[in-house]
């Protein structure tokens, strides 16, 4: 029996939007769920979305998904490969899993509000089938991630991270509480589907699996494959969203793109930088995190904004800078604040490996060089104690990452300078401009309290060293600590020491 | 390419085949390919398709178009999939067609 076209039946089953007589429709496309502000109701009947699928479609394509990256992983479990994998390469894998999994189930709630508050049948199916994917991908993140813990318990952390106060936890929370959970549906199209799932989760991903093939871990790479096909299709809502929202209101989908452009950039740079550029080990490099962001970002998400019609956002010189900058400083803080993090974070600054980042970003040894070379001669003068934290670091009330980033004064020397602003009675400190301005224009936002904030409102006890790794979750068998001192500090032994390591040795 | 479009495809053992079915569809159009191990990057200029006929001759009779999806990690432009092939699109394409089928 031959079976009618998707194109030939779709339309009855997908276009539901009825006109309501026991209620008004806006009891049930309620404003502050549906923000469609100044675009009129009726605009969004146009919604049409180009990547068409039908649920019996969906579930045959989903189960041959799940078939494969299954019988990946149970090829590769009676395998040793996991054993040879390097420390940093996995160090990338569980910063992923611990930073990922229920970011996934954040999406899940996301998707549920588009397939709920939708202004259109079509997006609302697209939404139903897009709850269903993060559910998928909530589910095979923790599995695979679990699959580890028996071999080394910082993979406990797939599960736990998202339950701590660890700071890299709260920074996640906070941006992705500001884009899934907390706008209205067309905002969340704008800031989810478009510009974070078309964008910046392709680089996390699609570009990642390169470096994690290059490294050996084909089982995670098939992984993250797989679950971008889903992304691939879902994230088609943003589109149709973005056309009717520019159509009517240009000023309110240029902010919103730039608002989650920008919390994404920073939060990517802070995690896909430094797993790129110096966890990946240098002969499994395919590219630098600068020119895998050139690709997938500058290139093709920048050109598809402004085939929309909108421009590039407002702080560009100041993220391009921050190319060559941000993820440098915080892959510094990172290693530097070690014993807070639920991975071992590899330094990555041996001679050839210095080579590699100096050839990628010209100004790395100016700007970053000489701090590394103070570690490096601490640890060669087994002064480890000079090399980890004794106080916090300014944490960005905005992006609640270390306020890190070296900016080039005009006589040359380059400072990490403070952006503070005042509001409500406090003075706000922040990263960069940009993190300072978002702050601003959305300041009557609920912002989380950054660790920082909560240290000084005396929520941590005792207020120590101590106290803020217990209120932070980490315990003595997962705390990192570099995987091995000696691969990227071997090459230095004996040269003559200088600058603070001599003071400090003194 | 000024506004190149175009599946990524994941690595899988269809690759091959799957950029022969891309070349064969879109005759006039120059394909460009760049690899980078775990996704190749597959594409031409404003737009590009691929039908299920053509799939199902590089890939087996019983190949379904649906499938496609297995493979493509992401995409370049508007993906338009229908019962018998994704077309890719430019955004500027797309919305200048659709306007011109509204007025």
């Amino acid at each position: 029996m031959a079976l009618l076209k998707r194109e030939e039946w779709q339309g009855f089953v997908r276009d539901v939007d009825w006109s309501y007589s026991y209620v008004d429709d806006s009891a049930v496309f309620p404003e502050w769920h549906c923000g469609t502000g100044k675009v009129p109701r009726e605009a969004w009947s146009a919604w049409e979305e180009d990547y068409k699928v039908s649920y019996p479609e969906y579930v045959a394509t989903q189960r041959e998904k799940e078939a494969s990256a299954y019988a990946v992983k149970s090829a590769l479990q009676r395998s040793t490969t996991f054993d040879h994998l390097d420390e940093g390469w996995k160090s990338a894998t569980k910063m992923h899993f611990g930073g990922v999994a229920l970011v996934e189930y954040a999406a899940v709630l996301a998707e549920l509000k588009m397939a709920r508050f939708g202004l259109n049948g079509a997006w609302r199916n697209m939404a139903t089938f897009g709850q269903l994917d993060e559910l998928r991908h909530a589910q095979i993140t923790t599995f695979f991630g679990h699959e580890f813990i028996g071999k080394d318990a910082q993979y406990d952390w797939t599960q736990k991270a998202f339950h701590t106060n660890d700071w890299v936890l709260i920074s996640l929370r906070n941006l992705f509480d500001g884009m899934m959970i907390a706008p209205n549906v067309v905002d969340l199209a704008i800031e989810l589907p478009l510009t974070f799932e078309t964008g910046f989760t392709n680089l996390q991903f699609v570009a990642l699996a390169s470096d994690a093939l290059e490294s050996g871990d084909v089982n995670f790479a098939n992984m993250i494959s797989s679950i971008q096909t889903d992304e691939a299709r879902h994230s088609q809502q943003g589109g149709p969203t973005l056309e009717i929202l520019v159509e009517h209101d240009p000023v309110r989908a240029q902010w919103v793109i730039d608002k989650a452009f920008w919390g994404s950039a920073r939060a990517f740079a802070a995690l896909t930088g430094p797993a790129m550029d110096y966890y990946t080990p240098l002969e499994h490099r395919k590219q630098s995190y600068r020119e895998f962001m050139e690709e997938w970002i500058i290139d093709q998400f920048v050109h598809t904004i402004e085939e929309y019609g909108l421009k590039k956002p407002w702080y560009w010189d100041e993220f391009m800078r921050g190319l060559d900058i941000w993820h440098h400083g915080l892959q510094m803080g990172l290693w530097y604040w070690r014993p807070t993090l639920w991975w071992r974070p590899k330094a990555g600054v041996s001679k050839d490996e210095r080579a590699w980042l100096a050839e990628k970003y010209p100004n790395w040894e100016k700007v970053f060089g000489d701090k590394w070379d103070v570690l490096i001669d601490n640890v060669n003068a087994n002064n480890l104690e000079a090399t980890l934290p004794e106080t916090l670091p300014w944490l960005c009330s905005t992006c609640h990452l270390p306020a890190c980033n070296a900016t080039q004064s005009r006589d040359g020397t380059w400072r990490v300078r403070d952006w503070s602003l005042q509001y409500d009675g406090r003075t706000y400190h922040f990263c960069t401009n940009g993190c300072r301005q978002i702050f601003w224009k959305d300041r009557d936002n609920v912002n989380h309290q950054t660790l920082i904030d909560r240290f000084l409102a005396g929520q941590i006890q005792p207020m120590d060293v101590g106290g803020i790794l217990g209120y932070m979750g980490l315990t003595p068998d997962v705390m990192g600590d570099d995987p091995d001192y000696e691969a990227w500090t071997k090459d230095y032994v004996g040269r003559p020491v200088e600058g603070i390591s001599l003071a400090a040795q003194s | 390419m000024k506004n190149p479009v175009g599946p990524v495809l994941s690595m899988c053992d269809e690759v091959e085949q799957v950029i022969a079915a891309i070349e064969d569809d879109n005759p006039g159009t120059d394909i460009e390919v760049i690899d980078r191990g775990a996704y190749v990057r597959v594409q031409g200029e404003n737009e590009i398709t691929v039908t299920q006929q053509t799939l199902r001759r590089y890939l087996g009779a019983d190949f379904e178009i649906r499938s496609f999806e297995t493979m493509m990690t992401a995409f370049n432009g508007r993906a338009i999939t229908t019962s018998d092939a994704i077309t890719w699109q430019s955004v500027g394409l797309r919305k200048a067609e659709k306007k011109a089928a509204t007025s």
